[in-house]
């Protein structure tokens, strides 16, 4: 029994040490964790999205204060205003300076647009409120030009995609506004939405909760993915596992002290992430559950099967971590680590479905209660436990564990 | 039987596809000796001791070791003995102690990492990891973990093969020391040196068979009453060499070594000084010296021991 304990410390050891090992099995996760927390933790906080625009009123009419010209106005500037005390206004509306040429303050902000400083410029043409009216008239499907807003985006800016959401509710807003002004609708009638987010819990969650179990199974799955035939490979290609073979230690031993060490890498990437996040970060969401638990458990040691897979198949070291290489983006990106999956083309389902990957990650967030389950708990399971028995059925009949002659 | 073999191996074979790497070797080692097995790479010496580790299995053939005759080695048997690998390594990123304390756990009566560190004067770099050690270092490391459970059978593969000359003399009085504590030690080589210096019983192989064995006194003896001398001559030409055939009962070119065999050194010496005045050759590095194992095994194969 010590030679295994001995062996997994030496392989938990080893990790540490070697820079490589090291930067997957634990820079990279915890990079991930604080890059991606910081890029989109902030969205979904309330108060927290801020966004510049530019508005250009260039309606003759829009001194009318009852005019639509100033109705829109005063909508951008009412969420230019704090929504709550001590809240940051979600818009910050650039207007043109008293007397300066409209046209000028366009070009200077399409530019600033383009430079990605403004995520939208929202322009009000000449003539905008007659337009309207004329489209109010008794038969407004004649000759009469509908009323446009001018609304200019940019295509590489995320502030601009996420501001053109907001930018297109408020403006269908002001549409039924001018639709019940008409009096063709009522706006006490029809159909009222109401926004239900689904979960399983009631707690709040942020995005950090959402991408912890995500971040958590990354680690989990580069540690199997490159660490398992790494550390079988390269010890088996410089002869350190042929060292082992002329003392009494057996395979099965020698296996037992590995996986040990394996599952105890796994324990301390999980130890350092979730403490990252739990106290760094301001996730709160739980592990403290048996399903969490059993989940994180299933997944780690799938991953260390599929390593050991990738071992089997490749002859040498350097083809594994190839192996490694063009296997890990595709499983990581096709199993909704990061981002949704459903929708994406079939011949990707294809992948998303066979994926290991896919289910623990809907598995763990299920089960720590920050996604409802995709998949029945018999996939969550079964389909990993699949891939588990014919990795190992693989690698009793293929892996070598000495250099062939 | 002989009490003291502690090793008989007896008409082994291994075959890698068409290939007969071990064809028919059987041998004897005793006690508080070292056995050495000589031959050029691919000779089949390594395969041989490989079957002897327990990394591979032969085709046929028995083993007798420790008054057992097996198959192949076991576990109770790997207790018993110790293993230097001939290019096996380590993990980079571990320190000496630990990786005495591992290999400790392998076996059910180690020896204490401290006396085995000093026994391969390693005592200050225990702390050390073993990417940072020198090549010689690594090789003491080797026999450290090779001696970890006090053996009384080891098996040295090519161990002072890639050493600089002070780390492969130093290897030799390590194994000097072994034999003196009364281990057998099986050891394989292509230098001849070695075996001379270390070796109390020489199996030459070749092509998977041993050709001849005995003590290396008994191999050059059984080599015949030849005298050899050795000197060097640059750039002669054919009709000069053809003059010396006259001189000796044979003789061989390697590079600008000439080498001459002769039965009467008196006659020859004359005839090659008269040669020498003639073709106004410089006898340059001229030695008179006993037959070697090199030259045992080149009368036997016709080829050099590192061709």
């Amino acid at each position: 029994m010590k030679e295994v304990l001995l062996l997994a410390l030496t392989h938990v050891v080893t990790a540490i040490r070697e820079r490589v090992t090291l930067f997957w099995f634990l820079v990279f996760p915890v990079f991930m964790l604080v890059l991606l927390s910081l890029i989109f933790g902030q969205i979904g906080q309330e108060g927290e999205i801020h966004f510049d625009i530019a508005l250009i009123d260039r309606d003759a009419g829009g001194s009318d204060p009852a005019g639509f010209a100033s109705m829109i106005v005063s909508v951008f500037e009412g969420l230019a205003k704090p929504q709550a005390a001590g809240q940051e206004p979600l818009f910050t509306v650039h207007r043109p300076d008293q007397g300066e040429d409209p046209e000028a303050f366009l070009d200077r902000e399409l530019t600033a647009l383009r430079r990605g400083r403004l995520a939208a410029v929202v322009v009000i043409p000449p003539d905008f409120d007659a337009a309207v009216l004329r489209g109010m008239g008794p038969s407004p499907g004649g000759d009469a030009e509908p009323a446009k807003l001018h609304v200019y985006m940019s295509r590489t800016s995320v502030a601009s995609g996420m501001a053109a959401e907001i930018i297109g509710q408020v403006l269908s807003e002001i549409d039924r506004e001018i639709l019940a002004r008409s009096g063709r609708f009522d706006p006490t009638a029809g159909v009222r939405t109401e926004t239900v987010w689904l979960g399983q819990s009631d707690e709040e969650t942020s995005y950090v909760d959402f991408l912890l179990p995500g971040i958590v199974l990354m680690g989990f799955f580069t540690t199997g993915l490159f660490g398992v035939p790494g550390a079988i490979l390269f010890n088996r290609d410089r002869k350190v596992l042929r060292r082992y073979w002329v003392t009494p230690l057996s395979v099965p031993r020698f296996l037992a002290g590995f996986s040990l060490g394996h599952l105890a890498l796994c324990a301390l990437q999980f130890t350092i992430l979730f403490l990252l996040g739990r106290y760094a970060l301001g996730a709160t969401i739980s592990f403290a559950r048996p399903e969490a638990f059993l989940t994180l458990l299933l997944a780690a040691v799938t991953f260390m099967a599929f390593g050991f897979l990738i071992a089997s198949l490749a002859r040498t070291a350097n083809a594994g971590m190839a192996t490694a290489n063009v296997l890990n983006m595709p499983m990581m990106f096709l199993s909704g680590m990061f981002f949704p999956v459903a929708g994406l083309p079939t011949f990707l389902m294809a992948i998303v479905y066979a994926n290991p990957v896919s289910y623990l990650v809907n598995g763990l967030r299920t089960s720590v209660g920050v996604e409802s389950g995709s998949f029945s708990s018999g996939l969550v399971i079964g389909v990993p436990l699949g891939w588990i028995a014919l990795s190992v059925l693989v690698a009793a009949r293929k892996l070598k564990w000495d250099v062939e002659r | 039987m002989d009490d003291r073999v502690l090793l008989r191996v007896i008409d082994l074979v291994k075959h890698y596809g068409d290939v007969r790497a071990v064809d028919g070797v059987s041998f004897e080692a005793w006690s508080a000796s070292v056995f050495t097995l000589l031959g050029p790479n691919g000779a089949g010496k390594t395969t041989t001791l490989e079957i002897l580790e327990g990394i591979r299995e032969p085709d046929s053939g028995e083993i007798e070791v420790f008054g057992v005759r097996l198959k192949r080695i076991t576990r109770a048997v790997k207790e018993r003995m110790g293993v230097l690998l001939q290019d096996g390594g380590f993990e980079p990123y571990l320190k000496v102690r630990e990786i005495l304390r591992l290999f400790a756990s392998f076996f059910e009566n180690p020896v204490p990492i401290d006396e085995v560190l000093s026994q391969v004067a390693l005592t200050d770099k225990a702390g050390s990891l073993v990417r940072t050690l020198s090549g010689g270092q690594k090789q003491r490391l080797a026999v450290g973990a090779a001696l970890i459970n006090d053996p009384k059978l080891v098996f040295l593969d090519e161990p002072t093969t890639g050493l600089d000359p002070q780390a492969r003399r130093n290897m030799w009085s390590v194994i000097e020391g072994l034999k003196d504590r009364g281990k057998t030690l099986i050891l394989t080589t292509h230098y001849m040196e070695e075996a001379e210096a270390l070796a109390d019983w020489v199996c030459i192989m070749d092509h998977g068979e041993i050709i001849a064995q005995g003590t290396p006194r008994k191999l050059t003896q059984d080599f015949g009453e030849e005298t050899m001398i050795e000197f060097r001559g640059d750039d002669l030409p054919p009709e000069a060499l053809e003059r010396l055939r006259a001189c000796c009962k044979d003789y061989r070119v390697d590079g600008a070594a000439i080498t001459m065999e002769t039965e009467d050194l008196p006659t020859t010496m004359e005839s090659l000084f008269a040669w020498s005045r003639e073709q106004g050759v410089r006898l340059r590095n001229l030695i008179v010296r006993q037959p070697n194992l090199e030259d045992v095994f080149l009368s036997l194969t016709g080829r050099r021991l590192r061709e």
